[in-house]
């Protein structure tokens, strides 16, 4: 097994496959994840949502689409929590461009987006000053893209973007990392050509109850659930369900679509879903 | 049923509550058997039950649950958390779709586990992590 690990879009990446991949294979990698950071991260200005923060229209990004669809289906099923629109409302608690980490008053994201945010085959537009933050999905995305530029590698490949990971042509078996320990595992699932999505409020934390985990309809960091774990064929899908578990409405989200899943509260309860083929250490 | 990384030190066992605490929240343990005098980092406790209670206040509410440990051997041998969840994002909302509603999680020493992987939160880059310690220095400085 071979293992290449670097850091993208604010995370540590792993690649593993049976043979090293080639110059070739890293640099197209390299592209694809270059390519999601110009057009999705709010943290650099060059970016295509940075360019659209006090409205505007830009030519459609490849992924917009099949994000913001996506989008649609998880922010109806979590009655306005989960929202791409959010990104004012985590800049207002101290996340973002420049990481001051001060929070100041929360702000709730606007609650009909989908009026404001537009696109079509050719344009991505935004009618009002707003910030737009993928991260409920987008992580997921690139990890989808990522495996298809490693299209016609055999053998297992594995590629995990730290709490998001995607497994095609074998199986392996993740441990569910304790969210007040990570020394720790909840849990044990096999996964096999499919993908496992993971979110947690303990890293991506700045302060008493600040998190990275917001509640569009209120700006602030959710409370109930602290860890999430779905598993889907695609991590796009895994990665919303897994952002849609924290609040009413995940569970229902998820049967619709198949996803199978474990959540853990902030007093360290857990549940499952009915279909959830893993072991959990209770 | 146990917890265990509830257990091993006074830190810890706040930082139990620190899942629960996560919100700004005021908590309060009392070890109602004593606990060594120098158990302020690392020592074991003592055989025993010991309650933490905390509360945390959600957009709608303030909850409030307590956790009773029990230890033996400096391994927490049983857990119990009892609390009244009022918030609108509630454990048993939607049991249908539900199995195994809240057990409490025991978890296993990753050491102990053969896996390939581990599926958590997201690690956090360079910059994030020197932008929290920045903030943690910024506060001690503020505190002196």
């Amino acid at each position: 097994m071979h293992v290449w690990r670097f850091e993208a879009i604010g995370t540590v990446w792993e690649i593993e496959t049976i043979e090293p991949l080639s110059h070739r294979r890293r640099a197209s990698v390299t592209a694809v994840v270059d390519d999601f950071d110009a057009t999705w991260s709010r943290f650099r200005d060059d970016s295509v949502v940075s360019s659209l923060r006090s409205g505007g229209t830009a030519p459609v990004p490849a992924d917009a689409d099949s994000m913001l669809s996506l989008y649609r289906e998880v922010g109806q099923a979590t009655h306005g929590a989960v929202t791409p629109l959010i990104g004012a409302g985590l800049e207002a608690l101290g996340y973002d461009a420049q990481l001051t980490l001060r929070p100041g008053a929360p702000i709730p994201a606007p609650a009909d987006w989908e009026r404001m945010l537009r696109w079509d085959s050719s344009t991505l537009s935004v009618s009002v000053p707003a910030v737009i933050d993928v991260g409920a999905l987008g992580k997921g995305r690139l990890v989808d893209l990522v495996m298809a530029a490693l299209d016609g590698i055999h053998g297992r490949v594995t590629v995990d973007a730290s709490g998001d990971l995607r497994v095609r042509g074998g199986a392996a078996r993740i441990a569910l990392e304790h969210p007040f320990d990570p020394t720790r595992a909840v849990g044990i699932v096999e996964v096999q050509d499919a993908a496992l999505c993971a979110s947690a409020t303990n890293r991506r934390a700045w302060g008493s109850g600040l998190h990275h985990v917001l509640d569009g309809r209120t700006g602030l960091p959710v409370q109930t659930w602290a860890a999430t774990w779905a598993i889907c064929h695609d991590a796009m899908q895994a990665d919303a369900v897994a952002t849609a578990l924290f609040f009413d409405g995940g569970p229902q989200l998820a049967a619709d679509w198949g996803v199978h899943w474990v959540r853990m509260t902030t007093n360290g309860r857990i549940e499952r879903s009915a279909g959830f083929a893993g072991e959990l250490f209770t | 049923m146990n917890v265990h990384p509830i257990a091993r030190t006074t830190t810890a066992l706040l930082g139990t509550a620190g899942a629960l605490l996560l919100a700004g929240c005021a908590g309060t343990a009392e070890a109602e058997q004593k606990a060594p005098d120098d158990a302020a980092v690392s020592a074991p406790y003592a055989d025993g039950t010991y309650t933490a209670e905390g509360s945390y206040r959600t957009p709608e509410t303030v909850e409030s649950i307590d956790v009773t440990l029990t230890l033996q051997d400096d391994t927490v041998t049983d857990v119990e958390i009892t609390g009244d969840h009022q918030a609108r994002e509630t454990e048993n909302y939607q049991g249908q779709f539900i199995d195994g509603i809240a057990d409490v999680v025991v978890g296993k020493k990753l050491d102990d586990l053969k896996v390939d992987r581990v599926a958590g939160s997201s690690l956090t880059s360079g910059g994030f992590n020197q932008a929290v310690e920045r903030i943690k220095n910024e506060a001690a400085t503020a505190a002196q």
